[in-house]
């Protein structure tokens, strides 16, 4: 059966598929850890006596027991040499029992391995894993394709590439969602149609999950977007215990009573998954009749998706900003990283751009000095994982595209293909292949046209070219292509013409990268978000920005309700109003009339940076040192103890607070020296004991007794006790802090504080760290024990006062 | 029942915002902040998930012999009353690791070095709780595909160095799990490296009662 034929027996009828093949060999006596394919063959009458009574009950389409007769998991059985024996055999017998007038489908499901970016196969490790799977199916006479109870999007795709890449016989994809309507890898079902439906599916759907009432919601989900027929094997019911054996609760008429719902819901495909055997499918195929299946979308949603969202592009949905900072054109850190091949800042840039607002991200390694394709490939899988935002991949290297879009578990937009020949040729195909959206850009081989009407045209010529690979114009996205308007005045009014053409005549979406407009002219932000509010009159509905530019967003913002694409005003409400309530808060500061209070509220209000000019101006205005720290500073980090007791701080702003402080004091110290008091600061050894890595509680409490007055000597992690007596007495420190993470190691603490003694020596111990009680400390001699940071402090500055 | 070693090299890990601020001593209602320092912290804490690689990698294993104090997992040996209580209905174990990489760690060390300790105690928080969602993440993906088998893992999960599971069954999982892929390493006194890493075992059990198998 080919495609077409596929698509219009559906356009028909409801067709109806097969029912549990699993739970029906083992009622026949497959043992359980045996490798369901080989037993198969080894007992062929439970096969033949299954998908006799599947036919007999009115399956148009049976699945060939295939199900995990692929090298990764036939190996788990030391059966991975007999792949394509397997194969063959099962979809040979498969289809000795349809005949001629029921469809065998070859079936393919999850390897039990996880590939990248999730797990540790390659994209084309599974590829080809797959691929010699689909081989031996073709081989066994396999009428169409199956790939079921995906739980990773990114192996469905490796899947369905496979089947695509060597035969065009349909091929259905069907997921299986957790409770919380997504797969193990976070893909929801809406997401996982807008990916699926892209790459070459032809039909999409679910299967095991859920009974039957929870799988219809799933599937109205689907249909609501689905470009291609939808379908679903949901369980029979729940799995229920009784008398010692498992059986699910939903009978034939109960479990085919759901048959309605399905069909309103969209389904064109059902049968059954676990439990269910051919009685439930007798019932469902005899009850089909009654019902007319509805059709699915005549045209693809204009959609682009990552692992985990869809974002739906359109002239009704809010003009979507695609973040553009992963661009090392112009930005040094990161031509620096992308050389020593780091990606940190690719990492930051992502998530502050996802934070600011972007809608999508924008990712063009493109520099000298690094491999590019394989620096994309990174880049993308990377990004796939850490950020929910689709990507937009801008690169003028076919091989790169290809690549990006390849390994990209999801639906891209392609940056971008132009007019010119080549091009045009060699990436049409290729985002056709991905199902990639595509940009438009209209400009050809004799380079840029200055005027809207040739660009409309080389915009229509590609709209023509991308027709013959499948593509329409809810999959283009025509860039108007932004011209500077210093060197011509008229620029701006070309570009607008041509977002207004496109947008009104052809129906695509629109994208402009703004800032070209203003180039060589001061002030350009005001030039940019004149022209973004322009172009979006005209129906702009992308754009190309650095989302961190907050002014721009909130014109974005308001222009999304004034050209209707915010109903009711929510968003723009629930922006500004966010941001009137923060500044409410901040008028509750604290007064400013002196410099003394000036010192006060910088402490207070952690402001490192301000603190020296204050202080050297109280100088100047003949403040006397002590009566600086006397009279402001001890009060100013008093109060911020007190605010911090009572939660009204947290840590940071604790740690903001002491830093400041510290500062003011460092400043003051040769002062205070020079006015003599005697006094000196306190020493403390602090120290991880021995067998113990874990440092970073005790390294922020030295900061903080560093930032409160203490002369902290920090001897690090794995510190035996001999070294810190060692430290004691060479320094004569009368307080020692140890800490411990682990139940194993605060035992250490004991010794020390034991060894210590031994010694003779009078030192005050503090001990501290995740599984540290004050229980605990009293119990091994401890003057003192600190659950955080400030108490460590607190507890150090009553210590000191003993000494 | 499948048991190689399945390896996760990117797990996708939602900063649970909340749960970071509490740890900094947040308050919801009671902590106050202005929109600067609002902003300025959640960027931090954004700034720390992206220095977060979490990654995982299981095994199931067969328990081969079991008894009131220990337990003989594949062919090891353990001696813990309290894991052999943990294990007494399970003839398989899911030995589990997880970590967040290098890279964060580096990175608060040296903030802490260079005297930056907001930036640091903000990139701690984001990295234990990170760590936290990441072993949790590896159970809920083992759950998920136990449950067509009908089984599921252990409500409570052991770690060496809790209760009586010595430290030194950290070796088991170093073996079994090959997390020098994971790029963890031990050290002499069976700390991991990087810190916040995690190993645990849990008990593979039958869903006995009338409980829901199904996703």
């Amino acid at each position: 059966m080919n495609r077409t034929e596929f698509y219009n027996q559906l356009k028909e009828r409801i067709l109806i598929l097969d029912g549990a093949t699993g739970t029906e060999l083992q009622k026949r006596g497959m043992p359980k850890g045996v490798c369901p394919e080989d037993w198969i063959l080894k007992n062929p009458d439970s096969l033949i006596e299954i998908q006799n009574a599947y036919k007999e009950a009115g399956s148009d389409i049976i699945y060939a027991p295939t199900f995990g007769a692929n090298r990764w998991k036939l190996e788990t059985f030391g059966l991975e040499d007999k792949v394509k024996e397997i194969n063959v055999n099962l979809v040979r017998l498969s289809k000795d029992i349809a005949g001629q007038e029921v469809l065998v489908a070859g079936n393919l499901s999850a390897t039990g391995k996880f590939i990248k970016p999730f797990g540790d196969k390659t994209f084309e490790e599974a590829v080809n894993i797959y691929k010699e799977q689909v081989e031996a199916l073709l081989e066994g006479g396999a009428d169409l394709f199956v790939i079921e109870t995906m739980i990773d999007i990114q192996e469905a795709r490796a899947a369905l590439l496979a089947v695509k890449e060597i035969c065009d016989l349909p091929v259905m994809v069907s997921m299986t969602f957790g409770e919380d309507k997504k797969t193990l890898t976070g893909t929801d079902p809406v997401t996982a149609v807008i990916t699926l439906q892209a790459l070459g599916a032809d039909a999409i759907g679910c299967n095991c999950s859920t009974g039957p009432q929870d799988m219809i919601p799933i599937i109205k989900e689907m249909k609501s977007i689905a470009s291609v027929p939808v379908f679903a094997k949901p369980n029979a019911g729940l799995p229920v215990m009784k008398d010692g054996e498992f059986y699910y609760d939903l009978n034939p008429e109960d479990f085919a009573s759901f048959l309605g719902d399905f069909v309103e819901a969209g389904i064109n495909l059902i049968g059954g998954c676990c439990g269910t055997n051919s009685e439930h499918i007798r019932l469902l195929s005899l009850k089909s009749k009654d019902y007319k299946p509805k059709e699915w979308l005549e045209h693809r949603i204009s959609a682009s998706s990552s692992v985990r969202k869809t974002l739906f592009i359109g002239r009704d949905t809010p003009l979507r900003i695609i973040g553009e900072r992963i661009n090392p054109t112009g930005k040094k850190d990161l031509q620096k990283e992308l050389l020593e091949g780091k990606l940190s800042l690719v990492r930051k840039f992502a998530l502050e751009q996802q934070n600011k607002g972007a809608d999508m991200l924008d990712v063009n390694v493109g520099m000298p000095g690094i491999d590019i394709k394989n620096t994309m490939i990174e880049v993308v899988e990377n990004l796939s994982v850490i950020s929910e935002l689709p990507l937009c991949i801008d690169s003028s290297e076919p091989e790169v595209i290809e690549a990006a879009l390849r390994v990209y578990p999801g639906r891209a937009l392609l940056n971008s293909i132009s007019g010119e020949k080549k091009k045009l040729e060699k990436l049409l195909p290729v985002a056709a292949k991905y199902g990639a959206m595509f940009i438009a850009l209209p400009l050809n081989d004799e380079g840029v046209p200055e005027t809207a009407e040739k660009r409309i045209q080389i915009i229509n010529e590609i709209l023509e070219e991308a027709k013959k690979v499948g593509y329409g114009p809810e999959d283009m996205v025509v860039d108007g292509l932004v011209m500077t308007v210093s060197s011509d005045e008229k620029a701006a009014q070309e570009t607008l013409k041509v977002v207004e053409y496109a947008s009104s005549v052809l129906k695509t979406s629109t994208i402009l990268g703004l800032s070209n407009i203003s180039f060589g002219l001061p002030e350009r932000s005001y030039l940019n978000s004149a022209f973004l509010l322009m172009a979006m009159g005209k129906g702009l509905n992308m754009a190309i920005a650095n989302p961190a530019n907050e002014n721009m967003m909130n014109l974005k913002i308001a222009g999304d309700v004034l050209t209707g694409r915010d109903r009711g005003c929510r968003f723009y409400i629930q922006h500004f109003n966010k941001a009137s309530e923060e500044i409410k808060l901040q008028a509750g500061n604290f007064p400013e009339e002196n410099i003394k209070s000036k010192i006060y509220n910088a402490v207070l209000k952690g402001e490192k940076e301000d603190i020296e000019e204050y202080i050297k101006m109280a100088l100047k205005e003949e403040n006397a040192p002590y009566d600086l720290v006397d009279d402001i500073l001890i009060p100013a980090i008093n109060k911020v103890g007190e605010l911090y007791d009572k939660k009204e701080y947290f840590l940071p702003q604790l740690i903001l607070s002491a830093e400041t402080m510290k500062k003011a004091f460092d400043y003051l110290e040769p002062l205070l020296l020079k006015e003599n008091t005697g006094q000196k600061k306190t020493k403390i050894i602090l120290a991880t004991v021995k067998g113990d890595i874990h440092d970073i509680g005790k390294n922020i409490v030295g900061l903080m007794l560093k930032n409160y007055g203490f002369d902290v000597i920090d001897l690090g992690k794995d510190v035996p006790k001999e070294r810190i007596i060692e430290e004691i007495k060479k320094t004569g420190a009368p307080m020692v802090g140890l800490s411990a993470l682990m139940t194993t190691t605060m035992g250490e603490m004991k010794h020390v504080i034991d060894a210590v003694k031994e010694e003779g020596l009078e030192t005050k111990f503090i001990v501290g760290g995740a599984v540290v009680t004050r229980e605990y400390a009293k119990e091994i001699g401890a003057d003192g024990y600190a659950e955080d940071a400030m108490e460590a402090v607190k507890v150090s500055q009553l210590l000191e006062k003993d000494l | 029942m499948d048991t190689k070693v399945i390896y996760f090299d990117n797990i996708w890990i939602e900063p649970p915002m909340d749960k970071i601020l509490y740890r900094l001593g947040y308050r919801k209602g009671k902590t106050i902040l202005n929109k600067e320092q609002k902003e300025e912290i959640e960027q931090l804490i954004w700034e720390g998930v992206s220095l977060c690689k979490p990654k995982g990698a299981y095994v199931i294993v067969p328990v081969t012999a079991k008894d009131e104090s220990s337990v003989c997992i594949g062919d090891y040996l353990i001696i813990s009353k309290s894991l052999a209580q943990l294990l007494k209905n399970s003839d398989y174990v899911a030995l589990m690791a997880s970590t967040i990489g290098h890279d964060i760690i580096k990175v608060i060390n040296n903030e802490i070095k260079k005297g930056n300790s907001v930036k640091a105690v903000t990139f701690d928080s984001t990295a234990s709780q990170i760590a936290d969602k990441t072993v949790a993440w590896v159970m809920e993906a083992i759950n998920k595909n136990l449950k067509r088998e009908a089984r599921k893992l252990t409500s409570f999960r052991y770690s060496p160095g809790y209760g009586d599971l010595d430290l030194k069954y950290q070796e088991i999982f170093f073996k079994e799990l090959n997390l020098e892929k994971l790029e963890m390493s031990l050290t002499e006194t069976f700390m991991m490296i990087p810190e916040k890493s995690v190993t645990a075992i849990c008990g593979v059990e039958k869903i006995e009662r009338e409980e829901e198998v199904n996703e």
